[in-house]
């Protein structure tokens, strides 16, 4: 346990339970197992935890009030937005569980500066839907986007399709005001997204909560560009679509989105009430995007499409108009959901590698799953070598949960050894965390403690996840003279 | 308790008792010499790593140099001995087809500048003070150009970072991949730290394709505050969405023989069909000339070394008061200098010969802009304390300072952090 010098919550769990009722309200806190079952778990299956309670606070002072009755009990806490997460992030065992989603306020939108003020438990998409009138939009746009919170995406930094062009969370963040574990409210960057002084702020977009707790968040907002082309490509081998890819990569064009969805998923979609008219024998198809001024822009249409012809395209077509081009995008991003027709459980995963081994990297994760007879499903985001190799299977099954673990590891390995990393855009979260020593020495796994410590010298928020316990532990463990204290 | 170096080259070691029993003169990392003080020029990431080791056992603060062209810039550094980083140079891996790039952080922009060219790529950091310098300063100090404000500021073009902490611990953050959220952040904390937090020895970049058509043009500015804020907004709304708009004030514009009044220069770029729609709107907005592309390194390198250079942002709603903000300081010295990237509304102020003292006006003019953000790259260093006493003043800020330099001998001061 990493928290072993911390109070253990059950000994004055009543006690807790009551002061916190009356910061929210008896409704605010649920303490029946019924009631918690939700709270386990987050979209990755084959982790649960038991937190001791939840509280769902209404304001940014009962929010507040409850960071700081914790930080006087020396109670370990979990912040959680959505609880859309893919990294087993937003769970502990033996913990209050903050649930964020009714702090779902957008406390302002300016047109001029293309900036809002968020409350952390705003969905993303709600976002994007108060700033149409503007013509701008939020731009990060994960497949969870109808339910996923700003502050879940702060601090997961995550990604989704049009990042390829515009960038992950990190790029959008302009300000945060948080509240550190120990109570103390603190803002972080600036409006004018000046620098002067550490970038605090781009340690806190990413730190999975480990960091303290965003009140707001300040977020730009982009343009809704002019105009827009979407493609759709389709391939009779996987290994023909990544090298068209790689191809529209290295040809400078920028596409908006550059998707790739192999034959097993496009069958899963095609067969789902999110059928979107994906040719059912392809082996793989691209889900590209180009956006911008519209002058020039079918230049650049024309040149993907040669791009993709040249490496075998069977047919690409252009989406006519809106509606064709929502249909494209709805299959892809209700891909996962689509899934579930195929088994019981699905691990979506999530690593990244360059761009110009995807072709081969692609090929080895086809080997690992016939040799270990599981079934994986690529949907992915191409264009920034952002893979998805989605495992379906049975989590009852002990000796199938058993393979696809090993699974798992061979292809965490593979991409590592071709240049890459072990996750894009879902965290670590307590999936990822025996992975770590296969990117970062001890030396950055300890720095990385050290930055934690400055932030949450307790370790109470989100305790046990991104960096291995047994990282943190050596450097605890070792004398404060040689830690340079 | 780190005592102050002495200059002298017996200043650094003098205070440290059986020095050559800890390390024997011949094998030192960090040798004293000539009356400046110590130097060090390592030509590795161990070698960096061996030098720290040895200045923190000793407690001897260190001035880490790049390729020695920014050095003016910052906080006075209180350290006899400098650590050389110029050493530590060339490219570690580029794939062209992955548009990134790793390279040691002594490498010169310009290196990288020509090896990409080759492949018709570029690295889009582009920051004031031209090429010259290195890559790990360039990431360092988060230094940045007229692009900044479409293709990214450094914390988003770098991708991951090597660095050798105060203590000698060599530590990575992200990788070489163009999306990474593996492990609590390393490379947005080294990216702008001025190597307070460790020395930058090794940067990743993303790169982008060197664009098919390239063009700036020059177009005149209307005369009073108020019609150029119109016309700002009437451009916003256009149809063009330029890599660079630079505002700049008559006598820059002068400088750069553009004419004797304010000019605004625009670089577009794209395919032949979009460069060209762009050059049509762009004249719809008033007389526009073509120039040549090499007046953005002409723009770049203005600036003498000695020059005092501050920059103002804020709201874009009240540019026009940012950009009278800075241009009235300019207008108060000799040969004062203003330009703004107006993409991200922050107004840049060059005082070529301020020398020790600001004129009064100047002066005026920085304590009057409360809307402002400020930011000093360059002061006599006798205005610091007055003007910007430090940047990392904070709990979290000199906490973070503490976990990665605990005897805060990476260019103490430079922050403006108290000295150990």
């Amino acid at each position: 346990m990493a928290n072993d010098h911390l109070t253990t919550l059950p000994a004055q769990s009543r006690e807790i339970a009551e002061r916190l009722a009356e910061i929210v309200g008896p409704r605010g806190v649920l303490q029946r197992p019924s009631e918690l079952v939700v709270y386990q778990s987050d979209g990755l299956p084959g982790y649960a935890k038991q937190p001791h309670l939840a509280v769902l606070p209404r304001t940014r002072d009962e929010l507040v009030a409850i960071v700081r009755l914790l930080a006087e009990r020396r109670v370990p806490f979990v912040p959680r937005g959505a609880g859309t997460g893919l990294s087993g992030g937003a769970l502990a065992d033996d913990v209050v569980l903050i649930g964020l989603n009714r702090l779902n306020r957008i406390l302002s939108i300016d047109p001029v500066e293309r900036l809002a003020v968020v409350e952390p438990g705003v969905v993303n998409v709600a976002l994007t839907r108060a700033a149409t009138p503007y013509g701008l939009h939020y731009a990060p746009d994960p497949s969870s986007q109808a339910a996923c919170t700003i502050g879940g995406n702060v601090a997961e930094n995550a990604g989704g399709p049009h990042c390829l062009k515009y960038g992950v969370t990190l790029n959008h963040v302009r300000a945060v005001t948080a509240i550190l574990p120990d109570g103390e409210i603190i803002h972080l960057g600036n409006d004018a997204g000046e620098a002067d002084g550490y970038d605090l702020l781009g340690a806190f977009v990413g730190s999975e909560g480990c960091f303290g707790i965003a009140l707001d968040v300040t977020v730009k907002l982009s343009p809704n560009p002019p105009a827009v082309r979407t493609l759709l490509a389709d391939f009779m081998s996987i290994e023909a679509a990544a090298r068209a890819t790689s191809a529209i990569i290295a040809s400078g064009i920028v596409p908006a989105a550059l998707e790739m969805m192999d034959g097993a998923t496009i069958r899963a979609v095609e067969a789902s009430i999110y059928a979107a008219g994906y040719p059912v024998d392809a082996e793989a198809i691209l889900l590209i995007e180009l956006d911008g001024l519209a002058a020039g822009i079918d230049v650049d249409v024309a040149r993907v499409e040669a791009i993709c012809r040249a490496a075998k395209a069977r047919t690409i077509r252009v989406a006519r108009d809106e509606a064709e081009r929502a249909r494209l995008w709805q299959g892809r991003k209700k891909a996962f959901g689509a899934m579930g027709r195929v088994s019981p459980h699905l691990v979506v995963q999530d690593a990244v590698i360059p761009r110009t081994r995807l072709p081969e990297v692609l090929a080895a994760i086809h080997e690992i799953a016939t040799r270990q007879r599981i079934t994986v499903c690529n949907v992915f985001h191409a264009g920034d070598g952002n893979l998805h190799p989605n495992i379906g299977y049975d989590a009852n099954d002990s000796e199938e949960q058993a393979r696809v673990h090993a699974a798992m590891r061979e292809i965490m390995a593979t991409c590592v050894a071709a240049g890459g990393t072990i996750t894009g855009e879902h965290g670590i979260g307590l999936d990822k965390l025996e992975y770590m020593p296969l990117i970062f020495s001890d030396e950055s796994l300890a720095a990385m403690c050290r930055l934690r410590e400055v932030f949450d010298p307790d370790r109470r928020s989100n305790p046990g996840k991104v960096v291995p316990v047994r990282s943190c532990r050596e450097w605890y463990a070792a004398p404060r003279a040689a830690r340079g204290a | 308790m780190v005592r102050r170096a002495q200059g002298g080259a017996g200043g650094v070691m003098a205070d440290v008792p059986n020095a050559a029993r800890i390390a024997p003169a011949p094998a030192s990392p960090v040798t004293p010499a000539g009356e400046a003080g110590g130097a060090a020029m390592p030509a590795s990431t161990a070698d960096v790593r061996d030098a720290v080791r040895f200045a923190a056992g000793r407690r001897t603060p260190l001035r880490l140099a790049g390729r020695g062209t920014w050095l003016g810039a910052g906080r006075p550094v209180s350290a006899a001995v400098i650590l050389r980083l110029d050493g530590l140079t060339g490219i570690i891996e580029y794939t062209p087809g992955d548009l990134t790039l790793t390279a040691r952080a002594g490498t010169s922009l310009a290196e990288i500048a020509s090896a990409t060219a080759a492949e018709g790529q570029w690295l889009a950091l582009a920051p004031w003070g031209g090429d010259a310098g290195s890559l790990g300063a360039t990431v360092a100090t988060a230094s940045a150009g007229p692009v900044g404000g479409s293709l990214g500021m450094p914390r988003d073009v770098v991708i991951g970072v090597e660095a050798v902490t105060g203590v000698g611990d060599i530590i990575r953050g992200g990788g070489r991949v163009v999306k990474n959220v593996a492990g609590f952040d390393l490379t947005r904390l080294m990216v702008g730290s001025w190597g307070t937090l460790g020395v930058v020895t090794e940067v990743s970049v993303r790169l982008r394709a060197l664009p098919e058509h390239d063009v700036t043009v020059a177009l005149s500015v209307p005369p009073t505050l108020a019609a150029l804020a119109d016309w700002l907004a009437t451009l916003r709304a256009a149809p063009v969405a330029p890599l660079a708009l630079e505002l700049l004030s008559p006598r820059l514009a002068r400088h750069l023989t553009l004419g004797d009044s304010s000019v605004l220069l625009a670089r577009i770029a794209g395919n032949a069909e979009l460069v060209a729609a762009q050059q049509d709107a762009l004249g719809a907005l008033g007389d526009a000339t073509a120039v040549s592309g090499d007046i953005w390194s002409r723009l770049r390198t203005i600036e003498p070394d000695q020059a005092t250079v501050l920059r103002f942002s804020g709201p874009v709603a009240h540019f026009a008061d940012t950009w009278a903000a800075a241009e009235r300081i300019a207008m108060s010295t000799v040969g004062g200098l203003a330009h703004a990237s107006v993409l991200r509304a922050v107004a840049r102020v060059i005082l070529p010969h301020a020398g020790e003292e600001l004129p009064d006006g100047a002066l005026v003019a920085l304590r009057a802009g409360a809307r402002q953000t400020r930011v000093f790259e360059r002061l006599p260093p006798s205005l610091w304390p007055s003007l910007a006493p430090s940047a990392v003043s904070d709990r979290l800020s000199l906490g973070v300072r503490a976990a990665f330099d605990p005897h805060r001998i990476l260019n103490p001061g430079i922050l403006g952090e108290p000295l150990a």
